[in-house]
């Protein structure tokens, strides 16, 4: 796991007694709506598919017994077992409910993205935590490029102002911070 | 007809037995920011924040933790749960070795 530093200046704060709400600029609402947009369309289709018995697809069985060839989704329907017959048969009956599950974290995402007037994001506490499943998707999603299994914090820390992770690197971070101050929001209303 | 007998007393002993529950472990990843696990279980599981900030360090210090115990059914409805919030969760016997 990895930890932020608690010292957030912006981010989401409390809102009233259910409303939590975050002022992006256009370039972050534009960044934020790209990354949705692609968890949408990794979730919304798998490129191994194949024709799904319509009469199993109607009761929520999927043809995927195997998981995901694409290290992303793989990442985001992972095993729930770790004996493959276990897992393969877990995965045939829940694997289309987890995708259709994150699916609507994106879905909800890009909505209030789009509602979004003069970048104010407004969400009641279901709107985060579907902010925070996607962007942790997100999040996860970034980490297998950034090879993070692999690579240190470190190492990422000191990628070269030309590497082509560089950006990537930073997104994945404001994202962190992002959901840090999501979550400080909505744990302070405990105490 | 003992050993029908015998696998039978097996069967009832499975069904009603709670020597075996199967468990709930969520695993350490590198992605996952440490207060986002502490707060799914709490959330999820309707953890105290002590509880759930206990599971959470023994996930990150040793590697992974045992956040839930109970029938096959409620273990893969919880691990189900789990991965919707992108924690690395799996199932098992809980007999089994971790």
């Amino acid at each position: 796991m990895s930890s932020m530093d608690n010292d957030i200046e912006h981010g989401f704060y409390r809102h009233g007694d259910n409303a939590y709400v975050a002022q992006v600029s256009e370039s972050e609402k534009e960044v934020l709506s790209n990354l949705v947009l692609q968890i949408l369309e990794l979730l919304g289709e798998r490129s191994d598919n194949h024709v799904d018995d319509p009469l199993a697809a109607m009761v929520g069985i999927t043809s995927h017994d195997t998981p995901p060839e694409d290290e992303v989704l793989l990442r985001l329907l992972p095993n729930a077992y770790a004996d493959q017959v276990d897992a393969s048969e877990f995965r045939r009956y829940t694997e289309s409910t987890l995708r259709r599950k994150k699916f609507e974290h994106a879905m909800a995402m890009r909505l209030s993205l789009e509602n979004a007037l003069d970048g104010i994001i407004e969400v009641d506490h279901d709107g985060a935590n579907d902010w925070l499943g996607a962007m942790n998707d997100i999040r996860l999603a970034l980490g297998v490029r950034l090879k993070v299994e692999q690579t240190s914090y470190e190492e990422l820390e000191l990628l070269a102002p030309d590497d082509p992770m560089r950006p990537v690197y930073a997104v994945y971070n404001w994202l962190g911070w992002m959901q840090s101050s999501l979550m400080e929001a909505l744990m302070n209303e405990d105490i | 007809m003992v050993k029908l007998d015998e696998k039978i007393d097996e069967a009832i002993k499975e069904l009603f037995s709670n020597e075996s529950p199967w468990v709930t472990i969520v695993w350490d990843d590198p992605v996952n920011l440490m207060s986002y696990v502490t707060y799914v279980l709490m959330e999820l599981f309707g953890y105290t924040r002590e509880k759930a900030h206990g599971l959470m360090m023994q996930v990150h210090t040793e590697g992974k933790a045992i956040v839930s115990t109970g029938s096959r059914e409620e273990m893969e409805h919880d691990v189900a749960r789990l991965h919707e919030y992108g924690l690395w969760a799996t199932l098992q016997r809980g007999d089994q070795a971790l």
